[in-house]
This record gives C-alpha cells, sequence and structure tokens, in this order.
C-alpha cells in the first residue's frame, strides 16, 4: 500500500465533505513507462515519463458528478475539489445516484492475482533495446529482400492505484504491464504494400513469447497478404483467427451493458435465459485469473470481483451491470465492466479444422466495420485466406462479412484448441458457417 | 464510434473513428487563471520564461540533434450528460502539462512532465536528449513570436460560460427531441467544451501561442415502432464559442436526430457485392480522409510503406478531381491557427486536378523531403510527439448536378452518413461504415438502408470517380476524432455529391 497516496485520498474525501458533499470516492493513480521502437536498425523513438492523475466523484444533495485534474498539489487540488462540490450541486437530482451499499464490497478475495512482475525494477535500458532490437533482427532475416520497412516495439510500464470511497471502501493494486510487437511492410505486385504485424501483452516478462517469435511472426504474418484480392460474393464457412475475436465480441458485450440496456440501446435486452447462440458459444468472466492482463480483486464500484459463466451453451445467463444502472433498472448489480473473458478451447487445431471444411476463409484481421448495438447489426471489412481442400490457396483482401449478431452467434460451429493468452480476451480460433462474404 | 487506445501503436496502419473527446464545467471562481489574455499565459500563470526555455532547451540538445521542442498545455475540459429527461452528471478534466522532444534526423527522444517547475523539465528534457549521443548544441536566448492568423475568434472564452447556461440547452434537446416524433422513447444529449492553450517554444528560435476552443452539442435518439428499435444521433460543433448554440442550431441538432432514427424503420438490407455508390455531400468526406488522406501523411511516404508513395506528380484520378487538406477553414473542428511543433495554419493540395501533389508534412518530413512544413505535424496533447495528421480533409466541387450524379446510376446505394472508417496504409485497401443510406434504383433514391461496411482500395476509388457535384458541404460536426498511432485529434471533412462507379458493399445477400 502507498500510504501517500492513500493519505491524499482520504484528505481529498475530508475536503470534499467539508465543501458540502455527502459521500465522494476517489482514485488516484500513478504511472511510469518506457516506449521504445526501432526502425533501420536504429532507435526510432524513445519515450519515457511519469503521470498521475486524480478522479473524484461528487455526491451531494442526491446530486452526482466525476472530475479530473493531474494536478495534486495541495491548494490547487483544494480549490479544485470545493468547486467540484458546487458544481455538482447544480445539477438536476438524480435519486439513482448513490456509493454501492457496502455489502457489496464484502468478501474480496484474498490472493495475490500476480498482476505485479518483481522482476521489473531490474528491467534495464539495455535489456530494452536488446528486446527491440531482437526482434527487428528476426523480422528482417525472415522478410529477406521483400521488406521495405521494419518497425520493432516495446512499451513497459509500472502503475499503482488506491481508491477510497466515504462509506468504508478502501483497494491499492500495484501492477505491471507489458506490450511488444514488430510490423513489417514488404513490397507486393504493383502499388500494393502490404503491412502486417504480430505483438503481444503480459504482466510479466516470463510470459511473453520470445522476441525472436514476434519478430518472425509479424514478418510470416506479412507475407501471407501478398496477392490480396477480392473473389466472387458468396456463402461460406470462416475461421476467424483467435487474436482477432475481440473485435467481433465488442458490439457483443456492448449490448450486454446495463446502460444499453436501461437506455433502450440493446439488441439483448430481453433476451436472458435465453438462446443467444449455438451450444459451442461459451463466454467466461474470470477476474481472479492469475497473471491476467484484466485481473483485479474489486471493479470501479469496489464490487468485491468474482468468476461469472456470462453465456453458457449459447444462453445468455447475466449481464453487466453496475450499481448506478442496477438501481435504475430495479435489478441485482453484477459488475460494471469485463475483466478477462475466456471462451474456453475446443479439441481441435485450425489446421484440422481446416482440412474438414475444405473450402472457405481464415480471417486473420478485421478492418473498417461497426455495429449496432441496439439492433444486432453489424457489417465489417475482413482479410485472411481463401483455403481450399483445407489448404491456403490464395490471400484475400477488400471484402466483407455482414449479420445480424441474434444469428451470428448461432452459427458458431466449432472453437479451436488455440487460446490467445497476450489479452485480456483470451478466445481461441472460432469457426462459422453459412456466412455470406461480399466480394466481386 | 471508437477510440483507438494506446494498445494500439503496433498497428501501424492507420484507423479513424468519430468519437468525442470527454470535456465539462468548471465554474468561474476556480477557473481564473484560465481568463489570462493568449499572449504570455504561460509566462504570467506559470512562470515559463525565455530564459527558463532556454535552459530546458539548451538539456534537450545537450547530446546533440538537430532541433528541439517544448509544447506546453493547459485544458479545461467539461462534459455535461442529459440521460432519462434530466442534466443530472457533469464530468471535468483539467490537464497540465509540456512535452519535451529532441530530433535527430527521424528520430525522437520524448519526455513530459505534469509539473511545470526547472528541476521536472530538465528531467523530462534529459530523457528527450538521449536519442543523440554527441555534442551538446546552442540554442537561442530570445525567442520571436510567430504572427498568426486567428480561424475561431472568440467573443467569449469558454471557461466564462457558466454551467447554469448549459443545463438549459442541453435540456432544450431533450425536450425537442420527444416533441419531433410519438415514436422517440430515449434521448441522451449532451454537450462538451474545451478550452486548450498551447504553447510551442522551439530551438529555432521561435514561439507560438495558442487558444483552441472545441464545442460539441449532441443528441442520441432512440425510437420505437411495433415493438421494433432504432437509434440515430446528430451533432454540431467545431472551434467554436457558446455563442453558436442559436435556437436554430439546436432545433437542427434535434431535428436531424430524430429524423435519421424515425427513417431507418422503413430501411432494406442491400444486396452483397460491386456496385455504384454515390456519396452525398459532407460527413461522406471521411471516404478521402481514408481512401487517400492518410496515404498521403508523409511519415509513411518517408518510409517508403504508403500505397501513395511513389506517384507524387502522377495522375491518380480525373482531371475534375482535386483534395485539399486545410488548417484554414473558420470554425471547423481541425482548423489550426498553428501546429503543435510552431508551423502557421495554412491548406495543402494534395490532388490538383488529378494529379498527386503534395504530402502533408512535419518537421521530420520536411526535412526528408527537403520542403517547407504544410502546418500538419499535430498530436493529441503534450503526453505524446508530433505526427504529420490530417486537418479538414475535402474535394473541390465539380460541374454536375447532384441531381445528374443519383440519375446516372442504375442500381447501386446513395452514402448519407458515415460513421467511421479504417484503411490499411501500405495497400491502399480501406473500409467505411454507412450508418445510413439510399438504395438507387433506375436514377431515383428508393429504400433507405442502414448499417453497412463498404470495401475499396485507396488508388482504385480515385481513378474510379467519375462525376463530381457542384454541392460541397463542409460537415459541421464537433465529434470527429482520428485516431493514429494511438493518439486522437480533432478532424474535419467535406465533400461535393460524387459518383464512384464500383466499390465493395458489405450486405447479407449473396
Amino acid at each position: 500500500m502507498n500510504k501517500e497516496m492513500l493519505d491524499l485520498a482520504a484528505s481529498s474525501i475530508k475536503a470534499a465533505k467539508s465543501a458540502g458533499a455527502d459521500d465522494c470516492r476517489v482514485q488516484i493513480s500513478r504511472e511510469r513507462f518506457v516506449e521504445i521502437s526501432y526502425r533501420e536498425r536504429k532507435p526510432e523513438t524513445i519515450k519515457e515519463a511519469s503521470s498521475r492523475g486524480l478522479f473524484i466523484e461528487i455526491f451531494a444533495n442526491g446530486r452526482y458528478s466525476g472530475q479530473s485534474t493531474s494536478d495534486l498539489r495541495k491548494e490547487p487540488l483544494q480549490a479544485f475539489i470545493s468547486n467540484a462540490v458546487a458544481t455538482t450541486k447544480l445539477l438536476a437530482e438524480d435519486p439513482f445516484r448513490s456509493l454501492p451499499d457496502p455489502k457489496y464490497y464484502a468478501g474480496r478475495a484474498q490472493l495475490d492475482l500476480q498482476i505485479l512482475d518483481p522482476s521489473y525494477a531490474q528491467l534495464t535500458p539495455e535489456a530494452r533495446h536488446s528486446i527491440v532490437k531482437t526482434m527487428e533482427d528476426s523480422c528482417l532475416s525472415l522478410g529477406g529482400d521483400k521488406v521495405i520497412s521494419v518497425t520493432a516495439e516495446q512499451y513497459d510500464s509500472y502503475r499503482e492505484s488506491v481508491m477510497l470511497s466515504s462509506n468504508g471502501f478502501e483497494g491499492y493494486r500495484e501492477s505491471t504491464e507489458y506490450q511488444v510487437g514488430a510490423s513489417m511492410s514488404a513490397r507486393d505486385e504493383g502499388d500494393r504494400r502490404p503491412m502486417g504485424y504480430y505483438y503481444a501483452g503480459a504482466v510479466s516478462r516470463k510470459t511473453m513469447p520470445r522476441p525472436e517469435e514476434i519478430g518472425a511472426l509479424a514478418a510470416k504474418r506479412t507475407l501471407s497478404l501478398f496477392g490480396g484480392k477480392k473473389i466472387q460474393t458468396e456463402t461460406l464457412p470462416i475461421i476467424v483467427e483467435n487474436q482477432n475475436v475481440p473485435r467481433l465480441l465488442g458490439a457483443f458485450l456492448q449490448a450486454m451493458s446495463g446502460r444499453s440496456i436501461q437506455q433502450k440501446q440493446s439488441f439483448l435486452s430481453d433476451k436472458k435465459g435465453q438462446k443467444v447462440g449455438s451450444d459451442q458459444f461459451t463466454l467466461i468472466d474470470d477476474p481472479l485469473l492469475a497473471g491476467g492482463l484484466g485481473s483485479r480483486l474489486y471493479d470501479s464500484d469496489g464490487f468485491a470481483a468474482k468468476e461469472r459463466t456470462m453465456v453458457e451453451s449459447g444462453v445468455l445467463n447475466d449481464f453487466y451491470v453496475d450499481w448506478y444502472y442496477g438501481r435504475k433498472l430495479g435489478w441485482e448489480p453484477t459488475t460494471g465492466r469485463s475483466s478477462n473473458l475466456i471462451i474456453p478451447p475446443g479439441k481441435r487445431s485450425v489446421e484440422e479444422i481446416m482440412k474438414d471444411l475444405g473450402r472457405g476463409i481464415y480471417i486473420t484481421g478485421f478492418i473498417g466495420g461497426n455495429s449496432n448495438s441496439t439492433t444486432g447489426d453489424s457489417s465489417i471489412g475482413i482479410f485472411g485466406q481463401l483455403f481450399e481442400k483445407g489448404e491456403p490457396v490464395q490471400a484475400i483482401a477488400e471484402m466483407n462479412i455482414a449479420d445480424n449478431h441474434l444469428k451470428f452467434w448461432n452459427k458458431l460451429a466449432e472453437v479451436g484448441n488455440d487460446p490467445w493468452v497476450y489479452s485480456s480476451q483470451r478466445s481461441p480460433s472460432l469457426v462459422f458457417t453459412d456466412v455470406v462474404v461480399s466480394g466481386v | 464510434m471508437k477510440l483507438v487506445s494506446r494498445r494500439t501503436f503496433l498497428k501501424t496502419a492507420a484507423t479513424t473513428a468519430a468519437a468525442a473527446a470527454v470535456a465539462p464545467g468548471l465554474s468561474r471562481d476556480w477557473l481564473g487563471l484560465a481568463y489570462a489574455g493568449t499572449k504570455g499565459y504561460f509566462e504570467s500563470e506559470f512562470g515559463i520564461t525565455d530564459s527558463l526555455c532556454q535552459k530546458v532547451l539548451a538539456k534537450a540538445l545537450s547530446k546533440g540533434g538537430d532541433f528541439a521542442d517544448l509544447y506546453f498545455e493547459h485544458s479545461i475540459s467539461n462534459y455535461v450528460v442529459l440521460e432519462d429527461g434530466k442534466v443530472n452528471q457533469a464530468y471535468s478534466d483539467v490537464a497540465l502539462g509540456v512535452g519535451i522532444r529532441t530530433v535527430k534526423g527521424d528520430q525522437v527522444g520524448y519526455g513530459f512532465t505534469q509539473e511545470l517547475d526547472e528541476n521536472a523539465m530538465l528531467a523530462a528534457a534529459s530523457t528527450a536528449a538521449t536519442i543523440a549521443d554527441s555534442k551538446g548544441k546552442g540554442v537561442p536566448a530570445k525567442f520571436a513570436s510567430l504572427k498568426l492568423e486567428d480561424y475561431y475568434p472568440l467573443k467569449s472564452p469558454l471557461t466564462l460560460v457558466p454551467l447554469e447556461s448549459k443545463l438549459p440547452l442541453v435540456q432544450s434537446i431533450n425536450d425537442k427531441c420527444f416533441a419531433l416524433s410519438p415514436l422517440v422513447i430515449k434521448v441522451n444529449a449532451g454537450f462538451q467544451d474545451q478550452q486548450k492553450r498551447t504553447l510551442v517554444v522551439t530551438s529555432d528560435g521561435e514561439k507560438a501561442e495558442d487558444l483552441l476552443p472545441r464545442v460539441i452539442l449532441y443528441a442520441n435518439v432512440v425510437a420505437e415502432k411495433n415493438g421494433r428499435r432504432e437509434r440515430a444521433g446528430w451533432n454540431l460543433g467545431g472551434r467554436r464559442d457558446f455563442s453558436y448554440y442559436t435556437p436554430a442550431v439546436v432545433e437542427e441538432v434535434a431535428k436531424t436526430a430524430v429524423d435519421r432514427a424515425v427513417v431507418l424503420f422503413d430501411a432494406v438490407q442491400p444486396p452483397a457485392g460491386e456496385m455504384p455508390v454515390v456519396l452525398g455531400p459532407g460527413l461522406t468526406g471521411i471516404l478521402l480522409h481514408e481512401a487517400i488522406g492518410h496515404g498521403m501523411e508523409a511519415d509513411f511516404n518517408r518510409k517508403n510503406v504508403s500505397t501513395y508513395c511513389t506517384m507524387i506528380g502522377k495522375q491518380v484520378a480525373e482531371p475534375f478531381v482535386t483534395i485539399i487538406d486545410d488548417g484554414t477553414i473558420p470554425n471547423l473542428s481541425g482548423s489550426l491557427n498553428v501546429d503543435d511543433e510552431g508551423t502557421p495554419g495554412q491548406k495543402t493540395v494534395l490532388v490538383d486536378k488529378g494529379i498527386l501533389s503534395s504530402y502533408m508534412h512535419d518537421k521530420i518530413s520536411a526535412r526528408h523531403y527537403k520542403v517547407k512544413p504544410t502546418g500538419n505535424g499535430r498530436r493529441q496533447n503534450y503526453q505524446h510527439y508530433v505526427q504529420p495528421r490530417m486537418r479538414n480533409t475535402y474535394m473541390l466541387p465539380g460541374s454536375a448536378t447532384p441531381e445528374d450524379v443519383i440519375k446516372s446510376v442504375d442500381k447501386g446505394i446513395y452514402v448519407q452518413d458515415v460513421a467511421n472508417g479504417q484503411v490499411k496504409i501500405g495497400e491502399g485497401d480501406f473500409a467505411f461504415y454507412v450508418s445510413q443510406g439510399w438504395m438507387v434504383e433506375n436514377g431515383k433514391l428508393t429504400n433507405p438502408i442502414k448499417d453497412i461496411n463498404i470495401m475499396g482500395n485507396g488508388p482504385k476509388m480515385l481513378r474510379n470517380v467519375t462525376m463530381v457535384a457542384n454541392d460541397l458541404q463542409m460537415h459541421r460536426g464537433g465529434g470527429g476524432t482520428c485516431g493514429k498511432g494511438g493518439q486522437g485529434v480533432p478532424v474535419g471533412f467535406g465533400m461535393p455529391t460524387t459518383l464512384v462507379k464500383s466499390m465493395t458493399v458489405g450486405g447479407v445477400k449473396a
């Protein structure tokens, strides 16, 4: 626990109450990070800094506001908080705004989430440069004479935060994070210069892929884009590569939020307990996963975190409902936002599944696109590989898939055995059948 | 609408996303310091003198380098929100800091600090200096102030607008939306304002101060008919002051949002595949932003990774196509009196009568190409270094009428609103998401369509522009934000009605 941060949070609460707040909640965070990128075997950018911030939520006379500042000097902060309270009192009353019932704070898991890398302080500038150089070398070497440009990057940070509320919540979190990756641009036919990349994130260095592997994957993925073109519009099975699944899930998650439901902007609002996908579709929210990028012991309401199966064999079990929207809906709150999202892996590899499907499209990236969380309608650009007789035969580009989420997840036919663990959303590759793929 | 997170920094393919910056309302007492006149603001309020800047710049160049600059920022942002009939949420943010950059060739060292005292700044400058490894360079003792035009004159600073004035504005939007149609069941509305003060001081001996306002008034409407729900929204804003929001502007926001929600009940899904696409005037300029704009940002070209990197001087479109990126149009979201590294606001012709004529430069690329910077050096805030970025991007009008353009299409689609887009710089492949449009059948607009992605290839699309109408409109929204390399900056768009003879429409029917 950082006593200085905790004391500042406590004095901020005191200042808010003296200024007339009935209740308040304060979050203070600070971060130190380093970013290094290399191109043409020399540093392209080196960036390093510390930042800090305070966010205070004021509950006064049945009214609510949230205010943030990076100026934590004593006098400006006092003035800032007094002003925040005065501002809050000018707003319309909202009977649903309050701090949560403290019973939801209780039962916090007593475990080490393993989100702080004990070796972080030993990461030297030389080690950082060496990681980035290795990624660059590996990518350049595999890319060979096709390479136009390779950029390799590393970001690492140490972050700590406290949260304190006037009705008894106290939380502290200390974590580290690493993001590394490489991108390669290569010379294809005509004016096409495909760019591909590979990146990975983790809370500790020991769980990261080796830098050589990252560089090589960036090169391999770029070379796989060569000759990309669109094919005839047709209905085909598709395989969505594991690391691209979060983009697909985004709109579905948005429709699961209490706010979307209460504001009548969710295609899932009346679907609790109903089938919204095939039997293959299971989605678990696990905040207590050891070493997860989304791991936490409490959420932004202070609720003690626990594992939830949000979708089970296609049945929608739960929503993301925070304290405020829970009160507005008259529902029992759960948690306001996702933590680590897990789709349990299946038994077969992508290669085996491809062989079985015969002909289809393996999607290795999305472009553009959007989803309407009110209706579930969705349309998104794709690129990847056309496969025939189980083997990739042609890179595809400038193509698109469109569907309604309520229909689309029913087309989920199989889940691969390859969960991608370098994100807070850990999904294996997913197989959907009978998807209209637009092209020529 | 999405913002690009810093975690996407590796995905150097640029993306845009129309999204709204959060901002909101502090009262006048506390913000007294923000009223000071623009000139000398950082000196009078924070003691940022020429001699202090000289020391910090000397530290930034203590290991050599071509040049260094300091970017001071003080931003006050306010955001009031209406939900369920009442303006019952307010948010605000205060950001203060300085970013210090050292540049050597195309290499950048960068540090920032939120504390504007000498020691903190010298420490950040030391970090920036690490990019170089030779002998220190001298810096000027005095800095000459740049003379700038004012493309967003303010009658009154946004920080002088009390919360009491914003509340009835947002409330009136809600009331108007409900009054306009019995189908409306929910309204979210809000008003965001940001007042950003900046000071750039360069080792070339120049300094430039600016006061950048930004406002957005929006309404999002959910309508219900026969158990079906649809949602649409609209916003108006830009670099303006509060006096912009006359009753007529409020009415326009509410009416446009409601009309666009209600029409969706009749919307059909277009067929999938290649077909002619008519771009309606205004917001469809997002297509130019994606199809050509990002690929013309000079950093992608000096690295040879853009599909346009060998095309300067070549014909890329019909002679009636001229495309401009412009920081000088009054009050638009992407307008700039001065860019974020001290180059005065200006306009840049990207495609001149069909010929690719100029990239968009920051100082690094301008040195690389031995040309003058074009005023496109931008950053999200003091925590980020400069990249070449677009401002307001548009196509000049042609000679056809909008009716002629529509009449020329037997079967295709007409794009009215675009929500967002993305491009792959190297291939030129792009996508943009049509939130609203129409089928075109036998030269007429027939059924409305919605929620469709359109795919294309930038150079191919430019060659396929076959008609341009005389009705250029600049989009007056305040929410357009472009994401690149983990940084979001406000941008503007404009377009006349234009025919692209073929693009891939991502419908659901094969």
